[in-house]
Parts: structure tokens; C-alpha cells; sequence
């Protein structure tokens, strides 16, 4: 039983394509919730600048809370899990994926659902918020091009209302 | 002139003529024309029939404020609309349109005999009639009051339309655009603020499209607004509610007005937050009220000029006015240049602005002053008209094909009052104007009271010289509300108009009153000889016009109704014909059964595999939460019921969650997997209760402490390997885990590598059998599962779905929070109490399970129950007495919460939840169930192995 175990998704692999706007999922990914009282202490672990702004975001970390922050970075890097500092590295790498809305009416497929002005969503903004009853991560990586993190579980659903919304 | 349509005149394209048909008969429009005026362009002036009188009704307005003329559209299977205004559809080629609420046919109605029962139906006449005998209610009175009453049908088959739904912001929001919207809009287009414009309309224009001099003003500004960048125009589009904070409901109908529906959404539902609103809603024409108010032919005085002006349309051919107001005389003045014939002016004052007299006689138009229409001839159209003079009542009689009325106007407040901006009374206007605004919003044009057409008196009601006690002066004409209904309202004693308003129906129909409410207030207010202002204001509530439910429900139908959560190993399932249900939002696998089997077979194979073998169960939907920090076990500690500080690296421990009230409300086994670091379950209905509530005291009171808490529950797909060949399954498969007994034993977790992939193992048991739950990275869960049964082969490894699961968890007296429980039951009363950690000095629920009732004799407690007859499976929710020959009412004991066949011990199983059943071991209990009633006797939870044995191998 060499065979290596292959990946699952649960949506196409294949890109979604329809006027104005592509659809397709994100390759692996490694992603931590990062937890702390003191964003320094974070520092000190990952030995880089977190953002102290709620929805900000550098270097593939966003700031989504008071002392939450969301780190995502390429399959296979190494991670420190245990710093004895008091802060909390919670590995949720396949806790979500990822969807690339990307072209001229990509912020139009998202606001289908979700209530935030995306007008004045600042490239490199990332918040946590809902798409109808669903929670999800929105990132601003560009002026057309959006990710959008949601739980695994809810992914075939969110396919079906983003592909929807991209036909209307 | 054709007919009744115009020479000349009109928006409408008189090269594009348009087939469509009314109840089955075929007709001729023009591009550009509603049903209403097609249909009047073609004589039609019988439209509907009345809500309550079944009387013949035509159109009295022309835009949305429609109370008459309600119609239902055909579009096919599915696509049936009942009760739109036929002054708001658009007409297309082969537009199939049937009128309502008449058997067997339009012109001869047998519902009209409630017309001339009319004097049974005061106001009060259900309230007052249908009262007894009691019995009568549900067979008789119910089921016949629905099939007289009502409009259009409901449509019965499924809607085969789809509807689109968005979220839209702008900084500057106008509704409506009239000439005072589009002012608006003009107005700020070179500001860089975001605007949008809304009209329920096909154009722009609002009262402009009746006014031929405005369209090139109308012409320049709309191709200006469609040229700024920042203006996005919105026509046959209504903003139907206005919500908290400038959240604005609005709905775009996309393809109505179409001949080919296409694939497009059928209506849009935009959700719109507006940094500033702009309401220019308009003013609505008041319609006067007196005897035959209701006639076909009779209508507004306004809505008479827009169908001439812009529809081309005459809506008579010898047309009287009356007024009581001068924008009538305008009308007609503009009708007489249009071509329409007028055969007389009427207006109920004395003295009017001498420039109109001169209009007047210049255009040849006889005036009668200080004159009222008394009554009206023709039933389904007007014949004639008798007036009379307001002092000696002396009468006359004028030949005419249609009445105009002319009373004076409303502002439309409605979206400002949904708003909660507050009102005043203007007695020049005879009607409430907004006043101080709740939100960011301003009223402009008609709906703020501000208009140029003239004066006019305010009256509640013609004079007449009749008996007022035996006339129809229609009030409200949708809701067939008459002056006399309002009149005896007020002699039965009520005073506020909102008494009156339900006791009457005033303005409860599904046009909100727009026509009625002020003529309504003005009647009651002269029957109380109150001010009007004096007895209040009727409320408006969304939506302002009708909207469909497809429009509000948006995407949310079909697949896309709600999310159905699935693991990762659902298309497994799927493919090999597992039958489905629903735990929470998730899609889990119930059984698998084989060709041939019943739930009831599949069930017991399943639960002999994993006794007798391994079983193979998807558990991914378990909640999952990691819990980190430096004061991780002091948290949990404080959380659960039992101690956790002790618990070493490497070990689980059954953790049970009480609310502050000391009642059970989730359990799981949880892991520690280093010092400040937990992996817990919850139940997969309790996860996200489970989170915030940990949340919610970690944050409100323990800030304190420094621990965070994680959902994993999806990071994790989970395979539990449950049987005594599991660990002979799993052990070529793992790597740097020793599974021997010795070291990993029942209750451990171990971190390692299965098939390549990191794995969090626990050996743990919902079964009673040698078991363990593999969790890995979800996107693995699949594959994992397909390795395992392809190694599992030798074994006949067996995949069980949640019943077996509830069968082996039951064989082993184990709960389900939710299930063996019910809000109210203690860990004592679940026979628990070796969770509770007795040393500890706190923990949640913990001051509460010293309360009285909870320490008081009697509680109901969970027992066992074995049923006498070995083969009688019991009905989970039955009730259980202990004498069946009492006398009924019989006092219930308890119920069963659990209950199956258990195919190991060749014999049915039971919980209960039993008053003092913690005593009654050994007793006979009695449970009625259909049929019969059985008995059964108490026993402990555990069924199956009691002692454990198979556990720990």
C-alpha cells in the first residue's frame, strides 16, 4: 500500500468561466489561526510584522480580530506550533478552501450575497463576513480579483450560488 | 378617432400594434400601452368584479394605486400571477389576461347577490355573524367565507421561474422619477456621489408623461442621467420597504413585460444601503365619495388625462367632471385639447379662481357650481349622471359615458412612514406631509406636500338628498368599505382610527389604503366631530405594492434554498446508495441498505458487523474544537462537569457541558494532546452552541484567562473503525504508533501517520466494541475511506450509517444529548453522576443543581425499559403510565426517548425518562400505543456487556 492518499474536493478543479468573471478553486494551502493577547508575542514566534488593523493584511497574514489573525501560506512550509509564549497556533489548513473570483464583475458575483460595500474594500483588505446564512473570509488580492475562504462543508452549496449568480 | 383611442397623441408606437386577449377574447394595442388602456382603448370598461359585493368595477386609476382593475396573467403551468393591476402590465404579443373573482362570467357574476344583500353585510358582519354555533367554524362558515371571498387564485403548481437577489450600496438613493426625482438626481449627477434611481414605471417620467410640454425637458435629462457614470437608472423597479439605518428592499421586474421569457431572471431583489435617501414617491389623486362612486367609467380625474396624454386613449366619449378640487379642471381643459368630448364640470364649490370659469367658457364647457354627482346610471358602464344642487337639492340629469373625480391629493408617505419619520397635518392640503425625518432622508415634490395644481375644498362626502343608510358610497373599493360602514363603526363606539380601520377593513387591502385613508379619516373625523388629527394616523407597513414571494425568496430556492453541509466522504455514500437524513445543516448517511433489504434489515447487518467483525462509520460532522493556551485545562476545568486539570498528554476523558440552569446540554470525549493544548468534540447538532457558548464565557467572564478556542470541526474528515478486527485493520496502515493494548489503551489519543498522511488517533468507542476514531486532513477523508474498505475486505469490513450507530450506542445505555435528553435533565437524572467531579469547587451548573426542585423526589430520571413481549419494539415518544385502568386524563409518568430492535440480544431495547425511575427497577410500567397497550419492565442502561469486556482488549 505505497499509493499515496490523493486530495478530495468538493468542487470542480476545472475553472468556471462566464461573462465578466472566472470561478475556480485555489490550490493547497497551509492556514493557521493565530491567536494572542499581544500581537508581539506573535512576533516573536513567526519573526515577522503582524498587522495591528482589524482587515489589514501582509504577508499572506490578515488581522481579523482584537487578537486574531489568519495565516495563509504555500503547502509544505514549515510552521513553529509550540513557543511557550502565551498564544495560540491552531493548524486549520484544510478547514476551508478557496475561491478565485476573478475579472470586471467579480465584486458583482459576492455582492450577490454579501452586504459589504466591495467599492470601498481596499486590494489587500480581508475580512470575515457572511454570504447569505454562510461565513466567509474575503480577501481583496486585486482590483478584479477576490478570494473567498468558506468551510469545506458549505463549498458544493456556495459553487451552485456563485455560478448562479455569475449566469444571471 | 378608433374607438376610444386618439387621433393623435401619446407615447405610445402606433406602428406596433400588439395582439393580446381578456378572458378568452382577442384584442389590438399599441407597443406602449398597459392592459388598462388597450382595454379602454377598445370600450372595455368592465374589468373585475369586488371583493365583498362581487359589484362590476372598471379602472379608476392609472398607476400603481390601482383598487379596481385587478387581473390575473396566464403564462402557463407555473406561471399564473393573480391580482396585478391592469394599470401596471405592460402588454406584450399573446398576453393572455383573465379577470377575477366572478362565476360564471364577468358580466353576469351569481356572486353580485351579495350586492343586493348588501344591507346583511354591515361593517362587523363576520365578527358579528360567525360567532356561533362554535362548531361551525372549521366546516361551515370557514370553508365557505374562503370560497366567496378573496380576489385571484393562488397558483397551485410550482413556480418554474428563477429569481435573482444582490446587495447594492449608493451614497444617495431616489425613489421615483417624477420631475421632482429626477430634479434630485440632476442635481447631485456631477457630485461623485453613487446614485441610484428607482422607478416602478417602464420610463422615466412619473407625471410628466402626461404632460406632452414636459417631454423635451423629460427627453434632455433622462439622456443625461443615462450618460453620468455615476447614475444607475432602475425603471419597472418598486422600492417596497424602508428598513433600519437606510436599508432600502426594492424589486426589478426583468422579464414581465416580455413576449419570450428566455432564461433570464424573472425579477431581481436588490437590497440596498443608501447613505442618503430621496423620496419622490409622488402624490395620489383622491377619488370623492358618493352614491355609485364605484361605477365602471368612474375614475380619477388625473388618471383620465395620463391615458389621453399618454396613452392616446379617450376614456369617454362624453366625459363629466367632478371636483372639488381645480387640478379636475386642468384635466379636463387638457382632455378637451386632447379631443376627448366633455359634457359638463361639476364642482361642489360655490366660488372657483374666475380663470378657469373663463377656460371654461371658452372652451364650451358647462359649469354647474355648489353642484354634486347624487347618483350614477349604468351598472356596467356609466350612462348618466344626476346631479343636484348642494342647497335645494334640485336635480338634473347629464348623459355621459364616464365620471372624473377630481378631490384634491395625497402625498405618498408611505416609504417615509415605514422610515419612522413623523407626520403633520396640513389643513390646506387636507392631509398628513412629513415632518421630522428618523433617518437620513427627504421628502421631495407631491409626496412632501408640494405640488402646483390649484386648491380645493376638503370634503368628507358629496351632499346628497338620499337616505345616506341605504347608498353604496364607496370609501375603500377594494375592500368594499362604504361611508355607511365607516359612519356605523363610529356609532358602535369606536374612536381611533385604528379601531375603525380593523373593524371596518379601511385600508387593509392589498393596496394599503392608497385611496382610501384620507376620504376614511374625513368621515370618521366628521361622525366624531373631531379634527382629524385628533384621532390618529393608520401606520403603513411594507410592502407598498404587492410583491411576489419568488422576488423576496431570491436565490434561495432549489438547491441554493439553504446549505447542506456534506463531509468529504459523501459522494462514497452517495454512490453506494446510502439512504440519507439530515442531522442539523448536514447530509448524513442513515443506513446502507443492500438489494433487497428494508431500513430494518440493513440496520441489523450492520450493527452484527461491528460486533462480530469492523464496521466503518464517517463521524466527520462530530464538532471539533482545539482549545490553546497556557490556561487551557483551567478553562475546560470550569467548563465541564468532571476534572481536567489532571488529565495526561495522550489521554480522552467524557466531557459534559451543563448550562447555568444545571441541565445537560452537549457531551463528547476529548483529548489532550500536550499541556496547553485540547482536541474537544461536541455533538454535531451542539457545535456551533458549543463554540459560543464557550466564547461567550471565555470572553464576558474569564477574560482573564489565556486560552483561545478554535472550530476544527471541518479540518478533520473522521473514521471511526469500530469491531473487534479493527485494530487488526489498522495496524499495516499506521506508522509511530504502537496499537498494542498495553500501550494505547481504550480512551488514549496518539499522533502519527496512516497511509502517508498525519493522523490525530483516538481509540474511543461509541459502541462497546474495540474501536477508533481516525482523524485526518479532510481533503483526505476520501481516499482514506476507499484504502480502508479495499483493506478491509478480509475482515467484511461493513459501512453503518447514524441507525446503527443509535442501536449500538443504546445496546450500551450511552445518551444523545437532544435525544435522551430534553433541556431538563440533570447528569443525576441520566444516571451520570460519575461525570460530575464532586471535589471540584465550581464549575458551569454546578450552584444550580442545589436548587429545590432539582434536589426534590420525583425528577424524571432515564431507566432502561424491556418490554414484556420481547418482539414489541415501543414507539419512541410514547407515554408511559403505571396504571392503565385509571380513569383518563391518565397521568403520564414518562415517555421513551430511545428505542430499537437490537439484533445482538435478540430482542427490543428502551430508554425512558421516568418520574422517580430510578427506584422502579424491576417494576412494570404500562405504555399505551395504538392498538394496544404494552408493558414492559424497568431496567439499568446498559444492555450489552455490561462489564465492559470487549472495551478494553
Amino acid at each position: 500500500m505505497s499509493d499515496v492518499l490523493i486530495r478530495n474536493e468538493p468542487v470542480p478543479e476545472t475553472q468556471y468561466v462566464a461573462a465578466g468573471v472566472t470561478i475556480s478553486l485555489a490550490g493547497p494551502m497551509q492556514r493557521y489561526a493565530l491567536r494572542a493577547r499581544r500581537a508581539e508575542d506573535l512576533e516573536t514566534v513567526f519573526q515577522v510584522t503582524m498587522p495591528r488593523k482589524i482587515g489589514a493584511s501582509e504577508g499572506g497574514i490578515a488581522c481579523l480580530g482584537p487578537d486574531e489573525w489568519y495565516l495563509r501560506t504555500e503547502a509544505g512550509a514549515t510552521i513553529p506550533t509550540a513557543s511557550g509564549l502565551p498564544v495560540a497556533i491552531t493548524d486549520i489548513s484544510d478547514r476551508s478552501i478557496c475561491l478565485v473570483l476573478e475579472g470586471p464583475r467579480a465584486a458583482e458575483i459576492l455582492m450577490s450575497g454579501c452586504p459589504i460595500d466591495l467599492d470601498n474594500f481596499a486590494i489587500g483588505r480581508a475580512t470575515r463576513t457572511i454570504y447569505e446564512t454562510v461565513e466567509v473570509i474575503i480577501i481583496r488580492e486585486a482590483e478584479d480579483r477576490f478570494h473567498v475562504e468558506l468551510w469545506r462543508s458549505f463549498a458544493a452549496w456556495f459553487w451552485i450560488a456563485m455560478t448562479t449568480a455569475a449566469r444571471h | 378617432m378608433t374607438g376610444f383611442r386618439l387621433e393623435t397623441g401619446g407615447r405610445v408606437d402606433r406602428g406596433q400594434t400588439v395582439q393580446f386577449s381578456f378572458d378568452g377574447k382577442s384584442y389590438q394595442g399599441l407597443a406602449g400601452d398597459t392592459l388598462a388602456s388597450a382595454l379602454l382603448a377598445n370600450g372595455v370598461m368592465l374589468f373585475g368584479r369586488s371583493f365583498k359585493y362581487h359589484r362590476p368595477r372598471g379602472v379608476m386609476a392609472a398607476g400603481s394605486e390601482e383598487p379596481n382593475a385587478l387581473i390575473s396573467v396566464d403564462r402557463g403551468p407555473g406561471r399564473f400571477t393573480p391580482n396585478l393591476r391592469a394599470t401596471g402590465v405592460e402588454i406584450y404579443p399573446g398576453l393572455k389576461a383573465v379577470s377575477q373573482n366572478r362565476w360564471p362570467s364577468l358580466k353576469t357574476d351569481f356572486g353580485a347577490i351579495n350586492d343586493r344583500l348588501g344591507m346583511f353585510f354591515p361593517a362587523g358582519f363576520y365578527n358579528k355573524t360567525f360567532m356561533w354555533p362554535r362548531s361551525f367554524w372549521d366546516k361551515v362558515y370557514e370553508p365557505a367565507i374562503r370560497k366567496m371571498a378573496g380576489l385571484g387564485d393562488a397558483p397551485t403548481a410550482e413556480d418554474p421561474d428563477h429569481y435573482a437577489a444582490t446587495y447594492a450600496h449608493c451614497d444617495l438613493l431616489i425613489v421615483g422619477a417624477g420631475p421632482a426625482g429626477i430634479d434630485a438626481a440632476l442635481g447631485y449627477m456631477d457630485t461623485n456621489k453613487r446614485i441610484i434611481l428607482v422607478d416602478e414605471q417602464d420610463e422615466l417620467g412619473g407625471g410628466a408623461l402626461a404632460d406632452p410640454a414636459l417631454w423635451p425637458w423629460l427627453e434632455r435629462s433622462h439622456k443625461a442621467l443615462i450618460d453620468a457614470p455615476n447614475v444607475t437608472i432602475l425603471t419597472r423597479t418598486t422600492a417596497f420597504g424602508y428598513y433600519h439605518d437606510n436599508f432600502i428592499g426594492v424589486v426589478q421586474r426583468l422579464t414581465d413585460h416580455l413576449p419570450e421569457l428566455g432564461d433570464a431572471p424573472r425579477e431581481k431583489l436588490l437590497r440596498i444601503r443608501a447613505g442618503e435617501v430621496v423620496l419622490a414617491q409622488g402624490a395620489i389623486e383622491r377619488p370623492l365619495v358618493f352614491d355609485g362612486n364605484d361605477t365602471p367609467g368612474v375614475m380619477l380625474s388625473s388618471a383620465a388625462r395620463i391615458f389621453a396624454n399618454r396613452y392616446g386613449v379617450a376614456v369617454g366619449k362624453a366625459v363629466v367632471l367632478m371636483a372639488s378640487h381645480d387640478s379636475g379642471w386642468h384635466d379636463v381643459f387638457a382632455l378637451a385639447k386632447a379631443g376627448v368630448g366633455i359634457a359638463a364640470i361639476i364642482d361642489v364649490r360655490e366660488r372657483v379662481d374666475s380663470a378657469l370659469m373663463h377656460e371654461a367658457e371658452r372652451l364650451g364647457i358647462a359649469v354647474h357650481l355648489n353642484h354634486s354627482v347624487m347618483g350614477v346610471t349604468g351598472r356596467h358602464s356609466v350612462r348618466a349622471v344626476q346631479i343636484c344642487n348642494n342647497d335645494d337639492y334640485l336635480g338634473r340629469r347629464i348623459d355621459c359615458d364616464a365620471v372624473l373625480m377630481a378631490g384634491g391629493w395625497t402625498p405618498s408617505v408611505h416609504l417615509w412612514s415605514h422610515s419612522k419619520g413623523s407626520l403633520k397635518w396640513r389643513d390646506d392640503l387636507g392631509a398628513y406631509v412629513p415632518d421630522l425625518p428618523n433617518e437620513n432622508v427627504v421628502c421631495v415634490g407631491g409626496c412632501s406636500g408640494d405640488w402646483d395644481f390649484g386648491t380645493g375644498a376638503i370634503i368628507d362626502m358629496l351632499p346628497t338628498p338620499k337616505d345616506q343608510s341605504r347608498i353604496k358610497a364607496f370609501v375603500d373599493f377594494q375592500n368594499d368599505v362604504t361611508a355607511k360602514d365607516i359612519k356605523l363603526a363610529v356609532r358602535e363606539g369606536f374612536r381611533s382610527i385604528e379601531h375603525i380601520k380593523r373593524y371596518t377593513t379601511n385600508g387593509m387591502a392589498t393596496d394599503q389604503g392608497k385611496t382610501s385613508n384620507l376620504n376614511g379619516l374625513q368621515i370618521a373625523s366628521s361622525a366624531l366631530n373631531k379634527p382629524v388629527a385628533d384621532i390618529g394616523l393608520t401606520s403603513f407597513r411594507p410592502p407598498y405594492t404587492p410583491q411576489t414571494f419568488g422576488a423576496l425568496a431570491g436565490h434561495a430556492k432549489g438547491a441554493l434554498f439553504q446549505p447542506t453541509r456534506t463531509t468529504n466522504i459523501d459522494s462514497w455514500a452517495q454512490a453506494h446508495g446510502a439512504v440519507f437524513e439530515l442531522v442539523a445543516q448536514w447530509r448524513r448517511a442513515r443506513y446502507f441498505p443492500q438489494s433487497g433489504e428494508d431500513m430494518h434489515a440493513a440496520v441489523n447487518r450492520e450493527c452484527v458487523a461491528v460486533r462480530s467483525s469492523v464496521g466503518i462509520f464517517d463521524a466527520s460532522t462530530l464538532g471539533k474544537i482545539e482549545v490553546v493556551g497556557p490556561d487551557a485545562a483551567e478553562f475546560l476545568n470550569r467548563m465541564y462537569t468532571n476534572p481536567w486539570k489532571a488529565l495526561e498528554p495522550g489521554r480522552c476523558r467524557y466531557g459534559l457541558l451543563l448550562k447555568e440552569d444545571g441541565f445537560i446540554t452537549d457531551d463528547g470525549v476529548s483529548a489532550r494532546l500536550a499541556p496547553d493544548r485540547f482536541h474537544l468534540t461536541t455533538t454535531t447538532g451542539g457545535a456551533a452552541r458549543v463554540l459560543n457558548m464557550m466564547e461567550d464565557y471565555l470572553q464576558t467572564e474569564w477574560p482573564d484567562l489565556d486560552v483561545w478556542l478554535t472550530s476544527t470541526t471541518e479540518q478533520y474528515a473522521v473514521i471511526a473503525l469500530q469491531g473487534p478486527n479493527a485494530r487488526k485493520l489498522l495496524e499495516p496502515l499506521v506508522e509511530g504508533i504502537d496499537l498494542s493494548a498495553e500501550a494505547f489503551p481504550h480512551m488514549a489519543i496518539r499522533e502519527g501517520i496512516i497511509c502517508g498522511i498525519p493522523t490525530r488517533l483516538f481509540r474511543v468507542s461509541f459502541t462497546g466494541e474495540l474501536g477508533f476514531e481516525i482523524n485526518v486532513p479532510t481533503a483526505y477523508g476520501l481516499a482514506l475511506w476507499q484504502r480502508l474498505m479495499a483493506q478491509g475486505a478480509q475482515f467484511d469490513i461493513t459501512p453503518y450509517g447514524t441507525e446503527a450507530m443509535h442501536v449500538l450506542r443504546a445496546e450500551k445505555g450511552f445518551i444523545i444529548v437532544g435525544q435522551d435528553t430534553d433541556g431538563t435533565v440533570t447528569p443525576f437524572d441520566a444516571g451520570l453522576d460519575w461525570a460530575v467531579g464532586k471535589k471540584k469547587p465550581d464549575f458551569v451548573g454546578k450552584r444550580s443543581m442545589a436548587r429545590p426542585d432539582i434536589v426534590a423526589p420525583g425528577r424524571k430520571q432515564l431507566v432502561g425499559l424491556l418490554t414484556d413481549d420481547p418482539n414489541v419494539v415501543l414507539e419512541e415518544g410514547a407515554q408511559i403510565v403505571a396504571d392503565p385502568k385509571q380513569p383518563v386524563p391518565m397521568t403520564m409518568i414518562g415517555h421513551v426517548t430511545s428505542s430499537y430492535w437490537s439484533e445482538a440480544l435478540g430482542r427490543s431495547i428502551a430508554l425512558a425518562l421516568v418520574a422517580g425511575g430510578h427506584e422502579m427497577t424491576g417494576d412494570t410500567l404500562h405504555i399505551p400505543m395504538p392498538g394496544k397497550t404494552h408493558t414492559a419492565k424497568v431496567s439499568g442502561l446498559v444492555f450489552y456487556d455490561p462489564e465492559g469486556a470487549r472495551l478494553h482488549v
